[in-house]
């Protein structure tokens, strides 16, 4: 029968524990008590041991992945025939199923968003091309905060070593990705219902920049708020009632409510938002570049975006 | 009001200001007082000051200098002349091992109020013994402040303070620039040593320029703006101290920085900043830091070779071009 290989507890306080080597390759022979993998925690680096003999696969979890307690990082199976090839990389590993080990204190369970985690540390794309690019020191510094993966640029025929403005020029050549969503109506709609003052479209702007500060580790997040009529405006930190310096908007937000246009999608610049009322609830759509915003950190921002707008409790948070 | 006066005239007014405010102030080296230096900076003061504080030496740098180290630790401020640039190696024992550490090694309790002016700047067919620009070596050693004026204004207000200045300041003057016209204000004023000037904005690419090669930089600046590139223009006026938050803040505006000085590119000037900007402001480069120095060999005799051993306003445009338009100055 084949056996699970998890990410054990090995602290009180752990929530995650990082790979740091395996010591057996998919397809191993294995036999119980064989060091399979090197895990570090906030504490220390261990050595896991397999829990029954067998080969070793499906492995799910490369060495540097930060996978979190109780997911799945492999099995051991009880046939070489069986063995199932290794799939490390872009995919998650399947959540817990059951907290598999036991441990004497329990932490509160973390709330959703701890998924969100920051640009450098979400899993990347798989590499279009292997080999290190090159880049201008600040280049990379902005394509980690806008989580773009180089190798995309590089697919791209962008010539290397690649500078600021090539990061700004991909936008024309990749085409706009999209994420859409179904968001529950209920709790958004009684605060437009019970405040005389709160203004749908502000509102909106002010949840999707605190999704942005949560999910992207942004410092300051601008949005603009664009119009069906051509409308043009720029809130300075919306989530922050407008504080600091208007930078350079990191987010267009078009308000499709009122109208009975579903979505919008701009021919060029950067992330656009448009949110539309549908039979179900909002319908929420994020336009995006790869190049300019990788996949997880969208998918990542749309999901904060949407869980704000289900509970906006959350914003205050 | 402010009037032009070339550096010649600056450096005079500098010296006669501040030995008529401070009667410790004293004047020292070969030819200071009769022929008033083979530059004619120092005609005049003689005339006005006496032999008493206007001292004429034999040609005897190390004596002179040791003279000079000695009265500073006894409570005169004595401005030390060394007619070229290349006869420091003759003084180093007094002011790298005496006047540099001395309030170190008294545990404070000597100081060397000294200001050493000398000069530094090749293409002027002077051979390779007498057109060195070794200001390095002073920038090398901890206790020694070295000043690098870029005009007659800087040449006044840098050498007012270093006059002030409790340590032994070092002061190259570009022997090139003697007689060149700057705006100097008649009233008196100083330039607190440490403070660099931006001169120019520019938002592409910052050239910080040394001595006459702020004149450089300014220069190039203009081509650039011709092809449409804006370029920030730092002169940092003293190297030691060096006022690091002015060229850091400019080159994390530009991204990209050229620093270009007259002394040899190995292990210069050019190289201390290029590695504390690529130190400090890594993660704001958007293309390597480039240096230019004097080429490394002994300045040539020879006028056409000798032009070609120091960086030119084209050649500072050319490369700015280049690492603007993310073109690799060096290959990736």
């Amino acid at each position: 029968m084949p056996h699970e290989v998890r990410m054990p507890q090995l602290g009180m306080v752990q929530d995650s524990g990082v790979i740091v080597a395996w010591l057996k390759s998919n397809g191993d022979p294995v036999t119980a008590g064989d060091p399979i993998f090197e895990v570090e925690t906030d504490k220390a680096t261990m050595e896991v041991e397999a829990a029954a003999d067998g080969y070793l696969s499906g492995v799910k979890a490369a060495e540097g992945d930060d996978v979190p307690v109780g997911h799945l990082i492999a099995m051991i199976v009880g046939s070489e025939g069986e063995v199932e090839e290794a799939s490390t990389g872009a995919s998650a590993p399947e959540p817990a199923a059951a907290p598999v080990v036991e441990t004497v204190q329990r932490r509160e369970p973390a709330p959703e968003r701890q998924e969100a985690l920051a640009p450098a540390e979400r899993a990347m794309p798989e590499p279009v091309a292997a080999g290190r690019v090159l880049a201008s020191p600040k280049a990379r510094r902005l394509a980690t905060e806008r989580g773009i993966d180089l190798h995309l640029l590089r697919a791209q025929g962008i010539a290397e070593p690649i500078h600021v403005a090539d990061l700004d020029a991909a936008i024309a050549v990749g085409g706009h990705s999209t994420l859409s969503a179904v968001v529950d109506p209920t709790a958004f709609d009684e605060i437009l219902d019970r405040s005389r003052t709160a203004d749908r479209t502000r509102l909106l702007a002010s949840f999707a920049a605190g999704a942005w500060r949560a999910t992207l580790d942004a410092s300051s997040a601008s949005v603009a708020i664009r119009g069906l009529d051509g409308s043009l405006e720029i809130v300075a930190n919306p989530d922050r009632g407008g504080a600091g310096e208007q930078e350079c908007p990191v987010l267009t937000l078009v308000d499709l409510c009122g109208s009975r246009i579903n979505g919008y999608v701009p021919a060029g610049g950067g992330p656009t938002l448009c949110v539309a009322r549908g039979a179900a609830g909002y319908d929420l759509s994020l336009a995006f570049v790869e190049s300019r915003l990788a996949l997880p950190c969208a998918a990542a921002l749309l999901e904060d975006i949407a869980a704000r707008i289900e509970n906006p409790l959350l914003q205050l948070l | 009001m402010t009037r032009e006066i070339t550096l010649s005239q600056a450096v005079n007014e500098a010296i006669a200001e501040e030995m008529r405010r401070d009667e410790t102030v004293l004047l020292i080296g070969e030819d200071v007082a009769e022929a008033g230096t083979p530059f004619k900076v120092l005609s005049g003061l003689v005339e006005e000051f006496g032999t008493e504080r206007v001292i004429d030496t034999p040609i005897s740098e190390p004596g002179f200098m040791g003279i000079a180290v000695g009265a500073a630790m006894t409570g005169s401020r004595p401005i030390v002349d060394l007619m070229f640039g290349d006869f420091l190696y003759l003084v180093m024992d007094q002011l790298c091992n005496q006047a540099a550490k001395t309030h170190y090694m008294s545990g404070g309790k000597l100081n060397v109020p000294l200001v050493l002016r000398t000069n530094l700047g090749a293409t002027r067919r002077s051979a390779a013994q007498h057109s060195q620009s070794l200001h390095a070596l002073v920038a090398h050693i901890p206790g020694l402040k070295l000043a690098m004026p870029s005009s007659a204004y800087e040449a006044k207000g840098l050498l007012k303070a270093a006059v002030r200045d409790d340590n032994p300041v070092v002061i190259f003057e570009d022997k090139l620039m003697y007689q060149d016209k700057a705006p100097v204000p008649e009233e008196e004023y100083l330039i607190p040593l440490g403070e660099a000037a931006i001169l120019r904005e520019g938002s592409e690419v910052t050239l910080i320029g040394t001595s006459s090669m702020r004149q450089v930089c300014e220069e190039a600046a203009e081509i650039l703006e011709r092809d449409g590139i804006g370029a920030d223009v730092v002169d940092p006026r003293t190297l030691v101290p060096l006022d690091e938050g002015t060229i850091l803040g400019s080159v994390r505006k530009t991204s990209r920085a050229i620093v270009v000085d007259e002394g040899h590119q190995n292990f210069g000037v050019t190289a201390e900043i290029a590695a504390r900007i690529s130190e400090k402001a890594f993660y704001h480069l958007d293309a390597p830091v480039i240096r230019m120095g004097a080429m490394d060999v002994p300045v040539p005799f020879s006028p056409a070779l000798e032009d070609l051993t120091v960086p030119t306003a084209e050649g500072v445009a050319a490369n700015a071009r280049a690492i603007v338009r993310g073109v690799p100055v060096h290959a990736p």
